[in-house]
């Protein structure tokens, strides 16, 4: 079984769904799909071999040959564990969808089919024109997803988004271009895509710097961090619950996955040389994002601006440079997206008992008649403000070592953030399972279908409590690859940095070595 | 059976306990939940015995145990397993722990019968348990972080257990997030010692800590100090303190097992486990002594102008733990934890009979309603007035024998550390008074309508129960303090509880009498072998004149107690009006919540009202977003056209525009 069939089997079943199915059962028979397809994945999984760096289950196929781009896939210990993440919460927002009502359920549906191959393209991807493909592709059916099934100010909402990932997605393409226009003049080799081969062609220090922040932009926006948020807000409002849990959950994520991915290895100069600016976005998100998380009366906004708070981490994670925010980072992106998928249904669950509203000044007394709902939410609740003993304090534990060895007090600063978050996360818990009961509060248990769909979702999390090694053995390999280069230059300090100079083959003795 | 294996079944019964209860909580017949998880509890406290035993059949050089299940956190340098460490100091906590925890379980049988949560209560309470256990038999700094953050979510937990009360979820999340920075204090600490010991097991890092570290430097330091952090918030000292006293919202058996016999000494097990590292960091040590110096005084006099009882004794808990963490900061290790086992049957009895004042009371916790309880409540009475003296530590009593080692070791150590002794003395004479106080109000003197309505065989219930704090009318849904009223007079297992802890609060000490027996000293002394200090013991000539002060101090305390409110009844009130400014200081607590109030709370809220009002919809809202969505709409129609709904076109567009730009640029570059 190629990873082919894993990318494009949603959307064969969407599509399947959409000419064939019945009207009434769309729903379903995509979800049961879905759960094929999350199957395959962790089949994946199973066979994955740990200990290896390289990549595994390579689908290789020249595509366009004159431009020298690659239809090439492969998993590794950065993508294998993502890529059943994004089947699992596609799977969970599926099953939550299938329940619902849906107008026009058809296009609806092969909307989400279509995303989901795109986003598990865009994991799998390992060819730089195809990731852009696959990035660009996987915002599209988000748009008309937001623009058609979404509430409020949705058309709003949608011109935001569109405006700034288009924005962001102008500078990657140009950004990915220039990459391999420039590695093979500089080279004078001929034009490549694949990126085990610009891997061994690094590009001057100039051209690092440029590109390095036409990624840095366009996945700043994706994921977002501050100031590149100003879409988020309207944008997960108007969202219907199932989309806005895969694209907090997992979308976001593709965007942190490529500084990983492709920036890291690739402009390991620039990524030293702008390592400090990264570390203080991160840290103005982190702080920014929990101001606004503390003081929001909107629970969807509380989940919503703390994951980018998280994703801050995360990025502080990766920018330290170092193997154990990497791991870190890679373990917390897991992390993050069970939680605040997780989260995002529950702020659902809980406006279906407040009279539909979503404003926490409504809530209050829910958990009376509904302890299984409640100890739901409180599991969900300590896991998202990384209370030891959760995977996220894994994730955040060595998110914040690593930053702690590369810059101390960034690391110490960001401690703040940590103590915040148990602020905003348990604020919701209480105010809305707790307290006086709000006006229109019917409180009630959770009902089946929606246990069904958040009860998988908080065993994962627990399983991953007590062994959140599961994720950090698969990465281990492949990240202290990735982190490698720029972890060597970093540690030779500024002045031997500048000795390397403009001259990109003295510098591919460092930037080259770990790629396989 | 090795003594590991004994260890994880310690931990593992109140886990078991907690899932079983938490996961058949709607099919569980009347009070069995409480019978499971006391017997989960008792199970503990058997396997610790066992483990003891286990122990004791090794040479005392050789009682040194660990052992790991699996990897929790081993990648890229770092080195979390799933371990414990069974050595003397672990066992000596589980046998505290779980054997208190065993009788507090055993009174909430009947304290929560009539609570309509009681199966919630029971799981909590054993999921708490288990988390204690976790903490002082982690094998690894990841681990015990682990343990202590659990215990702060069991606290939270049961603190706004009667959830519907808005002054128990106000409590519940200032208690969590002060146990949060605590945490932070720990990991960043962790971050400290790991960075050169390149290890987080403790066995490992207690080996290295002399070659890698040298006597203060600078990281050890801040690494300490920083584990002074998390210990400072989970054990209630000063400034880190101000959760406790509001703690006191949770139900009675809570405030007795978690924030006066377990969970609020954790810190003084974190320093004593940590003993390597803080004698190579004497300077911390230092801070640590201080701090407890100063928290001790502090409590022990805002404990003399409290009125509501639970409060009183909070503020004597912070007290009490202040001599422990300065006991274990100077090295007088098996003094203090000593007294952590004394301090944890008194102090639990103590909570307890409160628990059946109030009970009498029908929910009401003030001492100025209270009076005259002495015949009403006769075995509430008696063991309360143990309780209390060896709290005050009044000869032959538990506590008189550990508070006052903890002071001969201090006055032994010479110099600035006789400061502190003397401090101490200060503040055993302020136990003396503060303890008595209570007891005089609330049993002695005319009695209150309660207490002659229960002295007529009528327990008094109040017609519409209403929250004391606010005045609020309390939710009968979720619950409250009550509805049950119960006393200790009439039920079974709280009478043998209480009974227990008595005997123990009084005969508790000959575990540790100087230049008799020293038990606990030797049990523990494998586990202190490595340090230098803990050889400095005072001689016990030394030692028994230390006692002799402390008993004099105690009987001056008691007697200014009943001089002032028996004896001349009246005294009290012209002392407040004589000493106006200072009543003001106590009766405001010396003004810590206000100061955390302005430095922190106000701070903070600011900002966020700041983020969001300005940086959110001015600066993103306006300028950025308008100025993006201005340019592209100066250049574009098609935004015109996405916003009245022809987006898919506006989409299309900017695809075909985005690839050519791809096109031009791959064509003209190549």
């Amino acid at each position: 079984m190629t990873l082919s069939i894993l990318i494009w089997l949603p959307l064969a079943i969407s599509l399947v769904a959409a000419l064939l199915a019945p009207r009434a059962l769309v729903g379903r028979f995509v979800a049961i799909g879905s759960l094929v397809t999350l199957g395959i994945a962790i089949s994946f999984l199973v066979r994955f071999k740990l200990g290896h760096a390289g990549l595994q289950f390579v689908t290789d196929k020249v595509w366009i040959s004159a431009l020298g781009i690659h239809y090439k896939l492969g998993l590794d210990g950065l993508n294998v564990a993502l890529v059943v993440l994004t089947a699992l919460l596609f799977s969970a927002s599926l099953v939550w969808s299938a329940f619902r009502e849906w107008e026009r359920a058809r296009v609806f549906y092969f909307f989400f089919g279509l995303a989901e191959s795109a986003v598990l393209g865009a994991f799998c991807a390992q060819d730089l024109a195809l990731f852009v493909a696959f990035f660009d592709l996987m915002l599209i059916p988000f748009y008309f997803m937001v623009g058609m099934w979404g509430t409020g100010e949705r058309v709003r909402a949608t011109t935001k988004l569109v405006i700034y990932t288009l924005v962001g997605s102008f500078f990657m393409l140009a950004a990915a271009i220039a990459t391999g226009v420039l590695a093979s003049s500089q080279h004078g080799t001929p034009i490549t895509f694949v990126l085990s081969s610009l891997r061994a062609l690094p590009l001057s220090r100039d051209s690092q710097e440029w590109i390095f922040l036409c990624f840095a932009v366009a996945f700043l926006v994706k994921m977002p961090l501050v100031p590149f948020h100003g879409w988020l807000a309207d944008g997960y409002k108007a969202m219907p619950i199932p989309v806005v849990a895969v694209f907090s959950g997992v979308v976001a994520k593709v965007a942190a996955y490529g500084f990983l991915r492709i920036v890291l290895p690739l402009f390991p100069y620039a990524s030293v040389h702008f390592q400090t600016l990264m570390l203080l976005i991160a840290l103005v998100s982190i702080f920014w994002a929990t101001a606004v998380a503390f003081t929001t009366s909107d629970a969807r906004m509380v989940v919503a601006y703390s994951s980018i708070a998280q994703l801050g981490f995360i990025t502080l994670g990766i920018f330290s440079l170092r193997p154990e925010g990497g791991q870190g980072a890679l373990l917390q992106m897991l992390n993050h997206g069970l939680v605040t998928a997780a989260a995002f249904f529950i702020v659902a669950v809980l406006a279906g008992r407040a009279g539909g509203s979503e404003d926490l000044r409504d809530m209050g007394g829910i958990a009376f008649r509904a302890p299984v709902l409640a100890s739901l939410f409180v599991i969900v609740a300590f896991a998202w403000l990384a209370m030891p003993g959760s995977p996220n304090f894994i994730g955040e534990f060595m998110i914040l070592l690593g930053t702690f060895q590369s810059k101390l007090a960034i690391a110490v600063i960001a401690f703040a953030g940590v103590i915040a978050a148990s602020y905003y996360a348990l604020r919701m818990y209480i105010t809305s399972m707790h307290n006086r009961a709000g006006r229109e509060v019917a409180s009630r248990e959770i009902v089946v279908p929606d246990f069904a769909v958040i009860a998988p979702i908080v065993v994962v999390i627990l399983v991953f409590a007590f062994y959140p090694q599961f994720g950090l053995r698969r990465s281990e390999a492949t990240l202290k690859t990735t982190v490698a280069p720029a972890q060597v230059l970093a540690a030779r300090g500024p002045g031997a940095r500048a000795a390397i100079g403009a001259g990109g083959t003295a510098y591919a003795r460092v930037g080259g070595g770990g790629g396989p | 059976m090795a003594p590991t294996t004994f260890g994880w079944l310690i931990i593992l019964c109140p886990a078991v306990g907690t899932m079983l209860i938490a996961l058949s909580f709607k099919r569980l017949p009347a009070r069995s939940a409480g019978w499971i998880g006391t017997a989960a509890i008792a199970a503990s406290f058997g396997l610790s015995i066992a483990a003891l035993l286990a122990l004791l059949g090794h040479t005392p050089d050789h009682r040194e145990f660990t052992s790991t299940i699996w990897s929790y956190d081993s990648s890229v340098g770092v080195d979390a397993k799933l371990s414990i460490l069974v050595d003397p100091l672990s066992v000596y906590m589980a046998l505290v722990v779980s054997g208190v925890s065993m009788l507090i379980h055993l009174y909430s049988v009947t304290y929560m019968t009539l609570d309509r949560g009681f199966n919630r209560y029971f799981s909590f309470l054993n999921y708490f348990v288990f988390s204690m256990l976790l903490l002082v038999l982690a094998g690894n700094f990841v681990l015990l972080i682990v343990g202590w953050a659990f215990v702060g979510a069991a606290s939270y937990l049961l603190i706004s257990f009667w959830y519907r009360r808005t002054t128990a979820t106000g409590a519940g999340i200032k208690a969590f997030v002060i146990n949060v920075v605590g945490d932070a204090g720990l990991v960043l600490g962790t971050f400290f010692i790991f960075k050169h010991t390149h290890t987080v097991d403790f066995v490992k890092t207690f080996g290295a800590v002399d070659h890698v570290f040298a006597h203060n430097s600078p990281d050890l330091v801040a690494g300490c100090l920083l584990l002074l952090v998390g210990a400072f918030a989970k054990s209630a000292q000063v400034p880190l303190h101000t959760w406790l006293p509001d703690a006191m919202e949770g139900p009675t058996p809570v405030s007795a097992l978690i924030h006066a016999a377990t969970m609020v000494t954790a810190g003084v097990y974190l320093i004593a486990r940590m003993h390597p590292l803080f004698e190579q960091a004497t300077t911390a040590a230092d801070v640590g002594a201080i701090g407890g110096c100063l928290t001790l005084l502090i409590a022990a006099t805002v404990g003399l102008v409290m009125v509501d009882i639970k409060r009183v004794i909070a503020y004597s808990t912070m007290s009490q733990i202040g001599y422990m963490i300065m006991a274990v900061s100077v090295g007088a290790y098996s003094a203090g934890l000593f007294h952590l086992m004394t301090h944890a049957f008194f102090k639990a009895l103590l909570f307890m009979a409160a628990g059946s004042v109030i009970g009498a009371m029908a929910g009401a916790q003030s001492l100025d309603r209270m009076g005259g309880f002495r015949r009403a409540l006769p075995f509430t009475f008696g063991c309360f007035v143990i309780g209390g003296l060896a709290l005050s530590g009044l000869p032959p009593f538990s506590g008189w024998l550990s508070k006052d080692d903890i002071l001969a070791f201090l006055d032994h150590r010479g110099g600035g550390f006789i400061i502190l002794g003397i401090a101490g003395y200060v503040g055993a004479l302020l136990t003396g008074i503060y303890t008595f106080r209570m007891i005089f109000r609330a049993f002695l003197g005319e009695p209150v309508e309660e207490a002659r309505e229960l002295e007529h065989g009528h327990l008094h219930h109040a017609d519409v129960p209403r929250n004391p704090m606010t005045g609020e009318e309390e939710d009968t849904d979720v619950g409250f303090p009550g509805p049950g009223h119960f006393i200790a007079e009439r039920e079974l297992p709280m009478k043998v509880a209480m009974s227990v802890l008595a005997v123990l609060a009084i005969v508790g000490g000959v575990l540790q009498i100087p230049g008799v027996d020293a038990g606990i000293e030797r049990f523990l002394s494998p586990t202190f072998a490595d340090s230098h200090l803990a050889k400095e013991l005072p001689s016990t000539r030394a030692d028994w004149i230390g006692l002799a002060i402390g008993a004099l101090i105690a009987i001056g305390g008691i007697a200014v107690a009943y001089r002032v409110w028996v004896a001349a009844p009246g005294t009290a009130t012209r002392l407040r009006e004589r000493l106006a400014p200072v009543y003001t200081l106590l009766i405001n607590k010396w003004y810590f919540d206000e100061l955390i109030d302005l430095v922190v709370v106000r701070p903070s809220l600011w900002v966020g009202r700041f983020a969001q009002s300005v940086l959110e919809r001015v600066v993103i809202g306006d300028v950025v977003t308008g100025g993006t969505t201005g340019i592209v709409r100066a250049g574009s129609a098609a935004v015109r056209r996405a916003q009245t709904g022809f987006l898919r076109y506006y989409a299309a567009l900017m695809i075909v525009c985005l690839t050519g730009v791809a096109l031009y640029f791959l064509i003209s570059s190549s």
